[in-house]
């Protein structure tokens, strides 16, 4: 069958990644609502939402700020959790878990190319913080609310009129309704790759990708990083990176830190090793250029060096206990992602 | 002459063995009240109890106020049902000890009287049958809201108790004497540990109407300048249903302390009763009104600025968000219209019309086409992204590669096979 090949072929971080979104959504989304529900709410608002807390109106007092900060309080943390993880290890909510990003790519993803809009090339810095400074500011000095315009809002409700919900019905023929479901539609399912939402419109993405340039110099952070000496200049990743994050500059690919959401993909298929997510290289690099995926250059010898220290005989068993290197910058990450996740898990039971 | 043996039998009875101080029942009521199965049924045919647990009383609000200061008309007896109401705007016997001035809801009273609910049965503030009440009558009485429940939840009621035995002893080292206790102790203690209503609660109260949407269809609303009396509009009718789907709303209804109730916004001021039209220049709600009624104590203290007078007119009973008056009755079968399978089948064949002619298109004229570009935007992706030539040059190219002679390229090839040209040499 062709396509049980086709899904063969998907790299394996894909595989999963569609997968964590999938979760997600059952998690976060009706009917199931697993998440929202545990803080007495059926959707992403209300106490949960993340995207109202931040606005600025003229003359606001910080007291006034932090009653919105109280009344979203879960929101206000999930989010501070996700730039948290962000500046760590690039943008694993908008990547791996938000629903509403994801559910857009998914369902684009399973349309064909030719009917898609091209989103990706717009100047994408320029579009989203001039309108996050509009959302931010203009907006609620014009009376317009921010959830009008939220696609927190519609996705949710988009999943509850499939399934049966008079409510998410009701919203999706009102005018603000019927708004949002154009841009989800026309920004997300029918634009190419299916994130121009998050690239132009979502605030979070942008309050996110700000962090993501930020943090990508920091020895520890984990960000997509580019081995100029190694690529060919293909430009196979800018084809397929779904952020438009990757622009061929003079032939050689050159990553956008603060559209790109460590998704993954522009490393799957990258034949020339190029890509890699991973820390700031701290060393110059100096391996052998350009050695395409599976190919033996060198024939791998059939013998094992025996190092023997100086001094004393040690033998080769008393070598092999030594065991493995750590890499103790591993290690920290590790201890890092642990604490974070049992901080959300923790955190969800409160 | 049988009849006042008894009653008289039933009162000795009461003030023998069971009366306390605490319960105190001077108009001796509770001598038949207090009967478990006194019961009757009315005139709409329901059954009613008339029995009155005295220790639930007691703890009411109006717990050590006599029956007969409220219920004036009750004279005679057996009593008769319609000598029975009460006139909430009377003059109480609690005197405050401070002024020495009998306690009235005559502020109260006031202020019903300037809001939208004055009118109808609620004139002369008496409460009555409340389910004749709620069928008939569009404004409430007292009662319609103030039911006289327990003021103090049964999780605070240890708390209560525990206080109530020391307020002999912190209370009474200045308010000496067992009348001021009876009177006012436990009034105050309810007051300090009882609790009052919170937002979902008192939300609750104006939804038990407001949120009816047949009930609220009949209303006749009043215009504030002409006094014309006209039917009520589509924002109305569905107000609580609107304001349910704000922030506000939204909040309370998650349980939060933060979202403002409907009080907050529509009686922010004195005693929350005078809730006026918003068409009212003196309303909470009227547009000049909303900068201070937003600001108020730590709501939105920024909306008084006058740059931010676009967030004060935020709709809070935006119609738009329900989309019911797009919702007209396209079928006649109501069994078919209450399934919500079938309305959210509707945005569901759209999506499976549209999957379905787009790859019935595309497999039509596209089926052998190998590289995809997207019809909108891709050559700009092809340009910006990858650094490609525009559309028109590339074709051009293409189209000078195709006229190229194979001569050259069959010299060239020599070439490379040789190693070396004639310069080299």
């Amino acid at each position: 069958m062709q396509v049980i090949d086709k899904v063969k072929a998907i790299p394996k971080v894909q595989k999963f990644r569609y997968i964590m979104i999938f979760l997600a959504s059952a998690s976060l989304l009706g009917p199931l609502a697993f998440l929202p529900q545990l803080v007495g709410s059926d959707d992403l608002c209300g106490t949960l939402c993340m995207r109202r807390f931040y606005l600025y109106f003229p003359g606001m007092t910080w007291d006034d700020f932090f009653v919105h900060v109280n009344a979203a309080a879960v929101g206000v943390m999930a989010f501070g959790i996700i730039l948290l993880t962000t500046l760590i290890f690039g943008r694993m909510w908008c990547g791996y878990l938000c629903p509403v990003g994801g559910l857009a790519e998914l369902s684009s993803r399973m349309l064909n190319d030719r009917w898609k809009i091209e989103f990706r090339s717009l100047p994408q810095v320029q579009i989203r913080y001039g309108y996050f400074g509009f959302f931010l500011v203009a907006m609620p000095a014009l009376g317009i609310s921010a959830c009008s315009l939220c696609n927190f809002i519609t996705i949710p409700r988009l999943i509850e009129a499939m399934s049966g919900e008079y409510r998410g019905m009701v919203f999706l023929v009102s005018s603000v309704g019927l708004v949002n479901l154009g841009l989800l539609l026309l920004l997300g399912v029918f634009a190419s790759k299916g994130r121009a939402y998050c690239q132009f419109m979502c605030p979070i993405g942008a309050a996110d990708g700000l962090v993501n340039r930020i943090g990508a110099n920091l020895p520890f952070a984990h960000r997509i990083r580019i081995a100029k000496e190694r690529c060919t200049g293909c430009n196979v990743c800018a084809r397929n990176c779904m952020c438009g994050a990757i622009k061929m500059v003079d032939k050689i690919a050159v990553v956008d830190q603060v559209s790109c959401m460590s998704c993954h993909e522009c490393v799957d298929v990258c034949d020339w090793n190029a890509l890699a997510w991973t820390t700031p290289p701290r060393h110059k690099i100096n391996e052998p250029k350009r050695i395409k995926k599976n190919t033996e250059i060198l024939p791998v010898p059939d013998w094992q060096a025996v190092h023997f220290h100086g001094g004393g005989a040690v033998t080769q068993e008393g070598g092999a206990t030594k065991g493995p290197a750590v890499s103790w910058m591993s290690v920290f990450n590790a201890m890092i992602l642990l604490t974070v996740v049992s901080i959300v898990i923790v955190g969800s039971f409160l | 002459m049988l009849r006042f043996y008894v009653l008289a039998f039933f009162v000795l009875l009461s003030l023998n063995g069971v009366a306390s101080p605490r319960y105190s029942d001077p108009d001796g009521c509770l001598s038949c009240h207090a009967y478990q199965g006194l019961d009757y049924i009315d005139a709409e045919g329901v059954l009613r109890s008339a029995t009155i647990d005295r220790s639930h009383y007691a703890s009411s609000l109006h717990g050590s106020v006599p029956c007969k200061d409220c219920h004036r008309n009750t004279v005679d007896y057996p009593h008769k049902v319609e000598n029975t109401e009460v006139d909430c705007s009377e003059s109480c016997h609690i005197e405050e000890p401070s002024e020495g001035v009998k306690y009235s809801h005559d502020v109260i009273h006031d202020e019903m009287d300037k809001s939208v609910h004055a009118g109808g049965w609620y004139k002369g503030l008496t409460g009555g049958n409340r389910l004749e009440e709620i069928a008939t009558e569009q404004d409430p009485s007292c009662r319609r809201c103030h039911s006289n429940t327990l003021y103090i939840a049964e999780t605070q009621l240890a708390n209560f108790k525990e206080a109530f035995d020391h307020a002999e002893t912190e209370c009474g080292n200045c308010h000496q004497g067992k009348a001021w206790m009876g009177q006012f102790g436990g009034h105050i203690l309810r007051r300090l540990i009882g609790r009052r209503w919170n937002n979902q609660e008192n939300n609750q109260m104006c939804i038990d109407c407001h949120g009816d949407v047949d009930k609220m269809r009949d209303v006749e609303q009043e215009d504030p300048d002409t006094l014309a009396k006209h039917p009520p509009s589509d924002r109305f009718i569905h107000s609580a249903a609107s304001y349910a789907k704000t922030l506000h709303g939204r909040l309370i209804a998650d349980g939060s302390e933060y979202g403002a109730s409907c009080i907050d916004c529509h009686a922010p001021a004195g005693w929350k009763h005078e809730i006026r039209s918003y068409l009212d220049p003196l309303s909470a709600s009227h547009i000049e009104q909303l900068p201070e009624t937003c600001g108020q104590s730590n709501c939105h203290t920024y909306s008084k600025k006058a740059i931010n007078s676009g967030f004060t007119e935020t709709d809070m009973h935006d119609l738009s968000l329900l989309g019911l008056t797009a919702f007209t009755n396209p079928f006649v079968d109501d069994d078919l219209q209450q399934s919500p399978w079938f309305w959210s089948s509707w945005p569901l064949l759209l999506i499976g019309v549209v999957f379905m002619i787009g790859s019935l298109i595309w497999w039509l004229f596209f089926r052998t086409t190998k590289k995809i570009l997207p019809v909108v935007g891709g050559d700009r992706f092809e340009r910006v992204m990858i650094g490609r030539k525009p559309k028109a040059a590339r074709k051009k190219a293409a189209v000078k590669k195709t006229l190229k002679p194979p001569v050259a390229t069959e010299v060239k090839t020599q070439l490379a096979e040789n190693g070396t040209d004639e310069k080299g040499a």
